[in-house]
């Protein structure tokens, strides 16, 4: 039985200039109804050993209402997928889109299905799951390897368990890009999602992980591109540690759903491993113009600094790692068919428009740090 | 079969690397699929299992996991004529590539820039082109300008201009391959020419300095064949090197010398094994429907640190290594006479080659600089008297004790 929440509708006014029109509906809208027109081909009764993506099929989400999920659950509802979402309820299950017309917010609203509970409670994962008896799981908010079991006990005849990991398991090296065979870190603060890659290799279950390094785009509650955005706003200078040419990697959000999609059904996706993130890297000082050039500011600032000379207490003062970063998805193009639809400026924009351009944001500025930083090299000037 | 646009591509002149479009210019990778070809077969995932709406009819090809290029194609032996250069750090490719084609059967020609009496000829790969001959190639010399003279006439299918950093030194070879019939050229351009970006890496299709010599060339051999290619290299390493590139650490290494590295040492650049290059060439060749009217990244799958070479070479000699950084411009040194490699990130990738031609890397950094030592010990290079006179400035500037 569908759920509707009432959603209070947010009106922001369209602040600055942006750099390119965009809205929800480009997502939507157009490229995915002509993929739609493509597969309307067999559907398979329910019940029937299926593992072809145009079939209808029971899908859980777990988690799927803060960010990749909104737009993931979103591509497979319209795909006609029975979508439910497993999460504790702290998040509103539906929020209408900016840019997203209101028939499409409540067609979608009108079929997407909430489970509420907690995945840490297990016996309650396990007898829900069952239950309902899902034909598919994306795990896109899990983060250690015992949430897992749990899931795969409740639905033995389970079709794919499609992962949400990361690229921050893979070991630091000089010698880039991160591939999908290179060593990864058993003690990365991501080993939980190395551990869950592991537990599900051998459990024999059909599964498919997607490593995506830093995602960006509307409703990111990581403050990514927010962290740059803060500072042009307020008309602030960049700090940037050390050379600011090191070299990291965005992936947009409606990319990496886009992929999520794809891989379900995918014979080619079967226990196997892809990284999904943009086509280009970007060195961090590139990166600092870029959001600049996305949203319609002057060419910024940028202060370099040393971060061992300061003491940030349990601040961070940049959101990146402070190392190259960044990882090939020649596999995924390769072997999926998958493409990043988004270049970098391209896809800062969309998220500054529809997103920060308007007035929202998940962190507040907190310019600490960076007032640590300034003064610092105040005095080092005079 | 899905529609594939069948386009001449123009990958040369890159639409600028922004666009304001929300559906920008593409990496411009057509397939070249002349109507008149239907030798070219590609299984591609088109099939009830694959989303077909993956295939958009102006997007790039799906690069399949297979490709069945048609067999005659590539037994089709060919003759080839290779124009070498008699210095330098791409010296190295044509002694390869040669080596290669004969390897598979095909007629191979170097043809070397000066003379065959001259000093330069008594450094690698120059030295080795016995393996050349005993291969079942012809070795000759002569000057651009007189290529038909010194090849007595011969016609060839195939040409690769490794020489050339502009249209005055590939004119003539270029303008004599035209006018004999070669129905293939194949030019050895560099990365060099692409426009420093703050969005690596380098892709076929970025912008590129207009004034660049290698870029001249491209442009007129675009417009005088049909079926051209250009290959953009970066640094090399392998046996019969003309120019020193992992020996520059291994001097320092086995010295117990520190390593000094300009800037932060995190600067990336590609360094491959010049198999890497002359595999990609041979593919060209041997498929040269699918290689025409491009360009392509002629490098490893890989990019390096700065001080990971150093590290690694370190690892390959089985020694410890001390880095110093330095800024070139407060100590006061020609960076470029201080250091092999630029002092920037300087990194492409072959995604072109991977996506047209199905080409594979295979340099491994790791594993080839062990090999690499264990030549430059034998050659015994290791003890001989070396002099570190840029090293010793840049040391003393920075305040750094060296052990006599």
């Amino acid at each position: 039985m569908a759920k509707l929440v009432a959603v209070q509708p947010q009106h922001h006014p369209p602040s600055s200039l942006s750099l390119l029109p965009s809205s929800f509906s480009d997502f939507n809208g157009a490229r995915l109804r002509a993929c739609i027109q493509y597969k309307r081909k067999v559907r398979q009764p329910k019940g029937a050993l299926q593992v072809t993506a145009s079939s209808n099929k029971k899908i859980l989400i777990m988690g799927g209402t803060r960010f990749i999920g909104v737009f993931l659950s979103r591509l497979l509802v319209k795909e006609g997928h029975q979508v439910t979402l497993f999460t504790r309820g702290k998040a509103p299950i539906t929020q209408q889109l900016p840019g997203e017309s209101e028939k499409d917010y409540a067609d979608f609203s009108s079929k997407i299905l909430h489970l509420k509970g907690d995945r840490k409670d297990f016996d309650f994962v396990k007898s829900s799951l069952a239950a309902e008896d899902f034909d598919v799981v994306y795990d896109i908010n899990g983060r250690e390897a015992d949430e897992v079991g749990p899931i795969l006990d409740a639905l033995p005849k389970l079709e794919q368990y499609i992962y949400c990991s990361s690229a921050g398991v893979y070991l630091k090296s000089d010698y880039m890009p991160h591939c999908e065979t290179d060593a990864v870190d058993p003690k990365s603060r991501h080993k939980g999602k190395l551990e869950t890659e592991n537990l599900l290799a051998s459990s024999g279950v059909n599964w498919t992980s997607l490593r995506p390094v830093y995602i960006y785009g509307p409703l990111n509650y990581n403050p990514v591109e927010e962290w740059f955005f803060h500072r042009l706003k307020a008309g602030r200078p960049i700090p940037i540690p050390n050379s600011g040419m090191q070299i990291t990697q965005l992936g947009h959000v409606k990319d990496l759903a886009t992929a999520f999609f794809q891989v379900l059904g995918k014979e080619k996706a079967s226990k196997q491993v892809f990284n999904i993130s943009g086509e280009k890297y970007v060195t961090f000082n590139g990166l600092a113009k870029a959001c600049a050039k996305a949203a319609g500011f002057p060419e910024p600032e940028i202060i370099h600094y040393n971060p061992k000379e300061f003491d940030f207490g349990k601040k961070k003062a940049f959101p990146f790692r402070d190392q190259h970063y960044f990882a090939s998805v020649d596999k995924a193009k390769s072997v999926l068919g998958w493409k990043p639809e988004f270049d970098l400026v391209e896809g800062l924009a969309d998220s500054y428009n529809l997103d920060f351009g308007r007035g929202t944001f998940r962190k507040e500025a907190d310019f600490t740090t960076d007032d640590m930083i300034l003064g610092k090299s105040l005095v080092l000037q005079t | 079969m899905a529609a594939l646009a069948s386009s001449s591509s123009s990958l040369l002149f890159s639409p600028p690397s922004l666009s304001s479009s929300p559906h920008p210019p593409r990496l411009s990778l057509f397939l070249s699929l002349p109507h008149s070809s239907p030798s070219l077969s590609f299984s591609l995932s088109i099939s009830s299992s694959s989303p077909s709406f993956l295939v958009k009819p102006h997007s790039t090809p799906h690069s399949a996991s297979s490709f069945s290029i048609n067999a005659a194609t590539a037994a089709e032996k060919k003759k080839v004529l290779i124009v070498n250069t008699n210095s330098g750090g791409h010296a190295i490719i044509g002694f390869y590539f040669a080596k290669e084609l004969l390897a598979s059967g095909h007629s191979v020609t170097v043809l070397t820039i000066g003379e065959e009496g001259s000093d330069k000829m008594k450094k690698p790969p120059f030295t080795r082109f016995s393996e050349i001959v005993s291969g079942g190639g012809k070795t000759v010399w002569g000057d651009p300008g007189g290529v038909g003279k010194v090849v007595g006439g011969e016609a060839f299918d195939v040409v690769l201009d490794n020489n050339g950093k502009d249209l005055d030194a590939v004119r003539p070879v270029a303008d004599w391959a035209k006018s004999t019939g070669v129905k293939q050229f194949l030019f050895i351009s560099s990365a060099g020419i692409y426009k420093p970006t703050d969005e690596p890496p380098h892709v076929e299709g970025d912008a590129v300095k207009a004034d660049a010599g290698h870029v001249g060339v491209e442009k007129y051999i675009s417009e005088i064949f049909d079926n051209w290619t250009s290959f953009r290299p970066q640094y090399m390493i392998g046996s019969g090197n003309n120019k020193d590139c992992e020996e520059w650490f291994f001097d320092r290494i086995v010295r117990d010398r520190p390593v000094p590295i300009p800037g932060s040492g995190m600067q990336l650049t590609n360094i491959s094994h010049v198999r890497d290059l002359s595999s990609m060439l041979t593919q060209a060749v041997e498929n040269p429907t699918a290689a025409s009217g491009n360009i392509f990244n002629c490098v490893s799958d890989r990019a390096v640190t700065l001080d990971g070479m150093a590290r690694l070479c370190a690892k390959a000699a089985g020694r410890e290594v001390t880095i110093m950084h330095y800024d070139p411009k407060t100590v006061g040194v020609d960076a470029r006479k201080a250091f092999p490699f630029r002092n920037m990130h300087f990194y492409a990738e072959p995604r072109a080659a991977k996506e047209i031609l199905g080409w594979k890397g295979t340099t491994n950094l790791p594993e080839d600089l062990k090999e690499r030592f264990e030549e430059y010990v034998k050659i015994g290079r290791d003890k001989k008297p070396m002099e570190f006179p840029i090293d010793d400035k840049i040391l003393e500037s920075i305040k750094v004790p060296v052990a006599v």
